[in-house]
């Protein structure tokens, strides 16, 4: 049984938008200018935000997270395993989180194959291999046809999985992706294969796919509380109905946080970064103001009756984690934990205990923190929060789960 | 209403039948029956008198099976071939509205003896260079949480008239017609999202195949498809009457003008 995991997710935003961007522009994602992009002030931005990940690495974190996006300032990585690649020359021991490739953006499912398990290579078998077929805004960048996305992404899934574990050379004969010659050089190092997570909004077709692979769930929201809960009760009754039983190993949620020596300094010390993400970096992802790209009519990719039980839910206009007025408004989200240490853990922790997560998935580097406050949370996370969150999730996690996790072991479970 | 499910090549087909006369085939668009509304609009209605219309929905659209093999302009050619023959209409008239106009122009070109006479309302289908189509799909997104001014900017001449607001009204509208919209842009994305963006760059050049008389007819203010791609119809069919284009009107002709579309549609079916 493991502690809670402890993971560094670093999303590489565009940190020098002039103050009134909001007032200018739509939308930070698919359409936002990039000729706002700066190449004197932004020279040097991709070391430092890889230097930021190796020193996480250096404080003991259990890993570095990485994802793709395209054509926005939320994200810089179109390519998270350009950034990958550097890390697993930068780092040592934690693993390489990317999560995930957007499969149906790509041509051919076996670039992403080969690049994997490259990078497991390189790594020494320290990458966690995370897979999602891309959301609203990716549909825009790379014209993907929302209707069959889904479809497109699991064939993808299956295909590289079975070309990591089967040997090659072997045909695919899939409905997107027919493959004559299947047989990558190199497969990944770990065997059977990397670990793989796949993330989801509590869509309950993504957890049972999830659940009949045996991989883990990553759940994309921003915002926690009971929304969370039900996900991981959700996702427990699925793993039960598939002849599985939940551990905490499975299950991951995304937060961030930002730790300074007192409430009252660390609110100080993050509020501009915190406003620049949410105003700017949500802006048509999570936020009403502009076009709204992330889920909407335009990107049809869940069949018309899950729509149909979707809008009986709807309320038009209800706000997202990006609309929120103030900073208490923030506070009641769960979405970005700012404090002392002593406030940091309680918070996490009560998301912990409620979530039975044993995957948390920091953000330390907020919209445009400054880079040595950025560190200065990072460290202040590792050494005055971390170790506590390590010894109280161990027992708990040991008093929920070391049953079933024996009963696995011996073998009365898949 | 007189809808019923129609069994073709095993799979079920929503039909809306109406009227006496000639067989005529409607396929419809995005703001149009089956796409927004369960019934027929006033435009259909008027030409009941001397044609027996026949309007399925789509695949996925409405109570019609959505249908997984199609990923291409091809396999709706193919699906509404099925359809035809399932209802028995050797000869038979066509009129088709934006995506519907270009599934019309793409069954014509291939079977150019089965269609008596040919009418398109702001089809999509064609490349013309330096006028693209645009963007239904980015539009449909809400923007401030619950409007669709974008949207109906772009199906009508303006987002604001009272029919626009009525098939695509801000916040959340009457369920079923949102899953219609729905369903329609979702059938829309198999065969027009992935570029080519609603066209087709082979039809133009095949377009002198059509041998049915043919209607070109156009809103004025068109910001989905630009007239130049009425004008290219018109220029590219051989027996093209010209193109009647509709003043003060924009995408969606035959629901902004009815009282102006509808008799120009019935004259040129009944040669008046």
């Amino acid at each position: 049984m493991k502690p809670v995991q402890l993971f560094c997710w670093h999303f590489m935003a565009y940190p020098y938008l002039a103050k009134d961007f909001d007032e200018k522009y739509d939308s930070g994602w698919v359409t936002v200018p990039n000729s706002l992009w700066d190449n004197e002030q932004a020279k040097g931005l991709y070391q430092e935000y890889i230097d930021q990940l190796a020193y996480a690495d250096g404080l003991g974190f259990d890993g570095s997270v990485l994802n793709e996006h395209h054509q926005n300032i939320y994200g810089l990585m179109p390519s998270p395993n350009l950034i990958a690649a550097a890390l697993t020359q930068r780092t040592t021991r934690g693993k390489i989180v990317i999560l995930g490739n957007l499969l149906p953006l790509h041509l051919n499912p076996m670039r992403m194959a080969e690049e994997y398990a490259m990078l497991d290579q390189m790594s020494n078998g320290r990458l966690i291999a995370g897979f999602a077929p891309g959301g609203g805004p990716e549909t825009f960048n790379y014209d993907v046809p929302s209707a069959t996305s889904r479809e497109k992404f699991w064939e993808a899934v299956d295909l590289i999985v079975r070309a990591w574990t089967e040997d090659g050379p072997f045909a695919h004969e899939g409905r997107y992706y027919p493959l004559r010659y299947v047989n990558p050089w190199p497969k990944p190092l770990q065997k059977p294969l990397p670990p793989i997570w796949i993330p989801g909004s509590r869509s309950a077709s993504t957890l049972v796919e999830v659940a009949k692979r045996g991989f883990s769930y990553f759940l994309s929201s921003r915002s926690h509380g009971g929304e969370t809960h039900k996900a991981q009760q959700q996702f427990a009754e699925i793993l039960a109905q598939h002849g599985d039983s939940y551990q905490p190993s499975r299950f991951g949620i995304l937060m961030s946080a930002y730790v300074s020596d007192s409430d009252r300094q660390a609110r100080e010390e993050c509020e501009e970064g915190v406003w620049y993400f949410l105003k700017n970096c949500l802006k048509g992802h999570l936020r009403r103001e502009g076009r709204q790209l992330t889920f909407g009519p335009g990107v049809p990719y869940i069949p018309a009756p899950a729509w149909r039980e979707y809008l009986k839910g709807y309320k038009p206009g209800r706000p997202l984690l990006g609309d929120v007025a103030n900073w208490e408004e923030l506070d009641a989200s769960q979405s970005i934990i700012v404090g002392s240490p002593e406030t940091v853990y309680r918070r996490i922790w009560k998301i912990v205990e409620q979530s039975k997560a044993g995957n948390l998935l920091i953000q330390f580097h907020i919209g445009n923190l400054p880079a040595e406050l950025t560190r200065k949370s990072t460290a202040l996370f590792a050494r005055k929060v971390a170790p506590a969150l390590r010894d109280d999730s161990l027992r708990f996690f040991e008093k929920h789960f070391a049953v079933a996790a024996k009963e696995r072991e011996a073998g009365a479970l898949p | 209403m007189s809808g019923r499910l129609l069994e073709v090549n095993q799979r079920k087909v929503w039909i809306l039948e109406d009227g006496n006369g000639p067989p005529l085939l409607y396929l419809h668009g995005f703001a149009d029956v089956h796409s927004v509304k369960e019934n027929w609009l006033p435009f259909h209605e008027r030409l009941f008198s001397h044609a027996r219309v026949i309007a399925p929905a789509h695949p996925g659209c409405a109570q019609t099976e959505e249908n997984w093999d199609v990923g291409s302009i091809e396999d709706v050619v193919f699906h509404y071939l099925e359809v035809v023959d399932a209802l028995a209409l050797k000869e038979f008239d066509l009129v088709g509205a934006c995506v519907g106009g270009w599934i019309a122009a793409e069954i014509a070109v291939r079977h150019p003896e089965k269609i008596r006479k040919l009418a398109l309302v702001g089809a999509a289908g064609l490349f013309v260079e330096g006028a693209p189509i645009g963007d239904v799909f980015m539009m449909a997104q809400p923007e401030r949480g619950a409007t669709y001014v974008g949207l109906r900017s772009m199906l009508f001449s303006h987002a604001d008239l009272p029919k626009a607001v009525e098939f695509f009204p801000d916040g959340r509208g009457e369920i079923e017609d949102e899953l219609r919209r729905y369903q329609m842009l979702r059938f829309s994305s198999r065969i027009g999202f992935q570029p080519p963006y609603f066209y087709n760059r082979s039809l133009k050049n095949r377009l002198h195949r059509i041998l049915a008389p043919t209607l070109v007819v156009w809103g004025e203010d068109d910001h989905m498809v630009p007239l130049s791609h009425g004008e290219t119809y018109a220029r590219s069919i051989p027996k093209a009457q010209g193109i009647k284009i509709i003043k003060q009107a924009g995408h969606s002709v035959h629901v902004e003008a009815p009282d102006l579309a509808s008799p120009i549609v019935s004259d040129f079916l009944t040669d008046r």
